[in-house]
């Protein structure tokens, strides 16, 4: 328990640390997005008129502690303020537009990757040597070495250009309204193949080799050949005896792998311009939406600490040693 | 340096991602030489599909494509060794000094390795290199160099703890050596191998993460790299029209470079770790694990005591 509760402290004060940081990074930069967006314009506000545009999107002037405190209070209650891209939205709704199809395709892709990665290096450990060993391993560190931009171009000339088989664009066609009818599911899932291929492959390679490695290491342990001694069948010595253990390990490339999840995931949907997290951010980026970006930041930022206590508690479930700390 | 050669030959993949990379190198190296027009200068029709006169075609721009590659390849390199280096040194330095020095250097370098380490990565550069504007090369490097060390800092300092509680690191410090010679010579040869996969693994982030930022249009356009080249294929819908050369040339450039340092660090990690020679795979990945597997019991310990 108290294991758990000093994972619990460290991530409260990361999060405290990203959100300062957040409230630094915006204010080094020269000059506030109010004053940029209406000079770009040539307008001449009346200087009434832009504080109060500056009140609205969160650019008090004042000290800088008043500011921060102000700031805290507002990442804190959750109230992110508004959009300067997309005014009077507030930043919550346009994260909340966005942030269910990243999950989306986040989630399923990890599924897909640690599900079918796992099996195939347990499957490769146990014939080792063998054919489906011999290939598919090194393929997998290939895989590994190669970048979401280069992957995902490359399915979208393919597949979406070249070949003209999947749509090339948006996460459904925007013909269908989003409801639970069977042709807006099939177009949301025919939009989503190639996004979700490409971050499989990011995945895959490593859930593959780092099981793979950890059950070869395993294999020669003294209670595997207690179990064979046993006459226990091949199939129950694999999984029960070796999987089971070489699993562990995974939990932490779990986490591990969100961040690389997160950013293969901002670069795939902005070539499949998606309307995920990551094209947000990308169109906030280009846009100058500072309250967007912070709030893009905060909520990736969580996101990360959540899978990694996540993790830590799996940990404490799986490994008894941790439990009775 | 003839020891490293000959241990080089005897591991098939090392050897072949050698050659690879010293290919790119020497494209680096004599860019001028090798080409004849300028990456930025009109020298054809645009869309002109790989000949003999073009080997990889033109852009929409007229611009030789090949011309650019070597150019590209000097700018993807420069930085992608720059940051390497950068981010080895920071992992280097501050993962020995928190397994060695222990306490409260430790506490304070640890705390700030794992905030780091929560902090997702490529978002955040993203933003930095939007904020400071058309990010130049240097930018590019400079920023991936000093956001990027909380791994090599991490897996260091395990390795480094490790290797402080063998007998010859305290035998060393028995007979008086001093703290900075049992660093220099006792403990960073052992660390040899940790940081040298440091230094490929890094090299291969920054080249992937600096095209990711520039193929977003966030790099100075006017720079040549891989990455602007893909940028430009992009804005000049090169795909749409058909001009697979454009895309597939930065693409290839930039695969085959991850495969290459993918190849040599595993086979640093089989020459380093005997016990590893009899099956090939993914080491850094497992090592990396093993050195968080290890702070868990440290601290499963800790909690006991």
């Amino acid at each position: 328990m108290r294991y758990v509760l000093r994972r619990l402290f460290f991530y409260l004060i990361a999060f405290f640390c990203a959100a300062t940081f957040n409230f630094i990074l915006p204010r080094l930069m020269p000059g506030d997005p109010i004053t940029i967006m209406f000079s770009s314009q040539g307008n001449n506000l009346p200087i009434e008129s832009l504080n109060a545009l500056k009140a609205t999107f969160g650019f008090i002037d004042g000290p800088l502690h008043e500011q921060y405190f102000a700031y805290l209070k507002s990442v804190f209650t959750w109230d992110l303020g508004y959009s300067v891209q997309y005014y009077p939205q507030s930043v919550n709704d346009v994260l909340n537009r966005s942030i269910l199809w990243t999950l989306f395709l986040v989630g399923i892709s990890s599924v897909i990757s640690f599900s079918l990665g796992s099996l195939a290096g347990i499957y490769a450990a146990w014939h080792r040597g063998g054919t489906f060993d011999t290939i598919l391993s090194p393929l997998s560190l290939v895989m590994q070495s190669m970048p979401a931009v280069i992957i995902s171009l490359f399915f979208l000339f393919t597949f979406g250009v070249a070949l003209d088989w999947l749509p090339t664009g948006y996460a459904y066609n925007i013909d269908y309204d989003p409801e639970w009818s069977f042709k807006y599911i099939a177009s949301v899932l025919e939009h989503a193949i190639m996004p979700i291929t490409t971050l499989v492959i990011v995945q895959i390679g490593g859930y593959l080799i780092t099981i793979r490695n950890n059950m070869i290491n395993l294999l020669g342990e003294d209670y595997i050949v207690m179990a064979r001694a046993k006459g226990l069948s091949e199939k129950r010595v694999m999984l029960n005896y070796g999987a089971r253990n070489a699993m562990l390990p995974l939990v932490t490339t779990f986490a591990m792998t969100i961040g690389v999840v997160l950013g293969g995931s901002l670069i795939t949907e902005y070539v499949f311009n998606y309307p995920g997290l990551g094209n947000t951010l990308y169109q906030a980026i280009t846009n100058r939406d500072y309250p967007v970006i912070q709030g893009q930041l905060l909520i990736m930022t969580l996101a990360m600490l959540t899978m990694n206590f996540l993790a830590d508690m799996a940990y404490v479930y799986l490994d008894p040693r941790l439990r009775k700390a | 340096m003839s020891r490293i050669l000959t241990l080089l030959k005897r591991n098939k993949k090392a050897s072949f991602g050698m050659i690879i990379l010293l290919v790119y190198v020497f494209i680096a190296l004599f860019a001028d030489v090798i080409t004849d027009h300028d990456p930025i200068k009109r020298v054809a029709r645009p869309h002109q599909e790989p000949s003999i006169e073009h080997l990889m075609g033109t852009t929409r721009m007229g611009r030789d494509v090949y011309t650019q590659f070597v150019h590209g390849t000097r700018t993807s390199i420069a930085v992608g060794f720059s940051a390497g280096f950068i981010i080895m040194a920071l992992g280097t330095i501050l993962g020995i000094s928190a397994g060695y020095f222990g306490g409260k250097v430790d506490e304070v370098i640890n705390f700030f390795t794992n905030i780091a380490l929560v902090i997702p990565q490529l978002p955040l550069l993203l933003v930095l290199a939007a904020f400071l504007g058309e990010s130049s090369p240097t930018t590019i490097a400079l920023i991936i160099g000093f956001t990027s060390w909380a791994w090599g800092a991490r897996v260091t300092r395990a390795q480094t703890m490790a290797l402080s509680k063998k007998e010859f690191i305290q035998s060393a410090e028995l007979a008086g050596e001093s703290r900075w010679r049992i660093l220099l010579v006792e403990l960073l040869p052992n660390l040899a191998s940790i940081i040298g996969a440091n230094f490929i693994g890094s090299v291969l982030f920054t080249v992937i993460t600096q095209a990711t930022i520039e193929f977003l249009g966030l790099g100075n356009p006017l720079t040549m790299s891989w990455g602007t080249m893909l940028y430009n294929a992009q804005n000049t819908s090169a795909m749409h029209v058909g001009a697979w050369w454009e895309i597939l040339t930065p693409s290839i450039a930039i695969a085959v470079l991850g495969v290459a340092l993918a190849l040599l660090n595993f086979g640093i990690d089989e020459i380093s770790n005997t016990k590893l020679r009899t099956f090939s795979g993914l080491r850094i990945f497992n090592r990396r694990i093993a050195a968080i597997e290890y702070e868990k019991s440290l601290t499963a310990q800790e909690e006991h005591s």
